[in-house]
């Protein structure tokens, strides 16, 4: 059965980007979200077990994003990829249960490294 | 003029995300020589007219007589004289140096030349990361001319008044870094004037078709 996958990214651009640097062959359902509002509620109904999730976003930002993951129980597995490189963006997204960061702009090679370390693929 | 120098939905966004790359990348530059968490926001894009530049800056830093300090610093592309070109000028509300200079420990008294020089840092730490940031991604190589002090204490709408605009519209763009708990404000902003816009039109074009 597909993986319902979510990419919440405020920018078109970064959801095309993060979804061409998708593994070929990966089952997965995508549903694309806008800002971190669209993206909670994507993710209450069901639609991202995993997710791809950008920190820089209006209404509801990352960090927000994943406070609320966490708060409401989610089992959502959340990898980060933002362009915000600095050091300590990392350890707080790690802190509130991350389970990785990509720097942006996206490569795919990187992308499927994380995805085949953690056996996501 | 302006209707062609208007970005489509699909050119701005796709400008917005250049310049969040290039930000990030600055804000990560910051972030090491202050010693601090920047906090980043979604770069702002919008084409003015010169004669409302002033009254633009005003609503984006902080209303009417904000007091601030800035920098101006040319950019343009090396090969010839025609590509992209444009202004990147970091703005300081009044506030932020006393905040700028206990974080870098300076503990001289903060005269305007003393205030001049942590400006320059911080244009200098900003500017070549956010530059070289834009550059890379359009594939196009930008270099920069020395920056200059546009005014200090002076109100942001006042900033720009003595500059020779030779420019009918151009395109800002707003790029704001944030410090957690302090009362520092940085603003940058790239001013692209009318020609510019089109040589911008066309990279953003390209990478949109790479898509």
């Amino acid at each position: 059965m597909s993986i319902p996958l979510l990419i919440c990214d405020d920018s078109a651009m970064a959801r095309k980007q993060v979804k061409r640097a998708i593994p070929e062959g990966w089952d997965v359902d995508i549903t694309m979200a806008t800002n971190g509002v669209e993206g909670i509620d994507a993710i209450r109904s069901g639609k991202g077990e995993m997710v791809f999730l950008d920190l820089t976003m209006p209404e509801l930002d990352g960090y927000g994003v994943l406070e609320k993951v966490k708060t409401e129980g989610h089992k959502s597995i959340i990898i980060v990829i933002s362009a915000d490189i600095q050091p300590e963006a990392r350890e707080r997204v790690m802190g509130l249960g991350a389970l990785d960061f990509v720097k942006k702009p996206i490569d795919g090679k990187k992308l499927t490294e994380v995805l085949t370390k953690y056996g996501l693929l | 003029m302006s209707e062609q120098l208007a970005l489509t939905e699909d050119q701005r966004d796709c400008l917005q995300e250049v310049v969040n790359v290039a930000m990030g990348q600055a804000g990560d530059s910051l972030a090491r020589f202050l010693e601090v968490f920047i906090h980043l926001s979604v770069p702002r894009i919008r084409l003015v007219a010169k004669e409302d530049l002033g009254q633009e800056l005003e609503s984006l830093i902080g209303g009417h007589g904000t007091k601030v300090s800035g920098v101006s610093q040319g950019f343009f592309h090396v090969e010839d004289g025609k590509g992209i070109r444009g202004e990147a000028i970091v703005v300081f509300n009044d506030s932020s140096f006393k905040e700028l200079a206990d974080l870098l420990a300076y503990d001289e008294e903060l005269t305007d030349a003393a205030e001049k020089e942590l400006l320059m840092d911080v244009t200098n730490v900003l500017n070549g990361a956010c530059l070289n940031g834009i550059g890379e991604q359009i594939e196009t190589e930008l270099a920069y001319s020395p920056p200059s002090i546009l005014g200090q204490h002076v109100p942001i709408s006042d900033l720009l008044e003595h500059e020779k605009l030779s420019w009918g519209h151009a395109l800002l763009v707003e790029i704001s870094y944030t410090l957690e708990d302090r009362c520092f404000n940085c603003t940058m902003f790239l001013l692209m004037p009318g020609e510019s816009i089109v040589v911008m039109k066309e990279e953003l074009d390209k990478l949109l078709e790479d898509l």
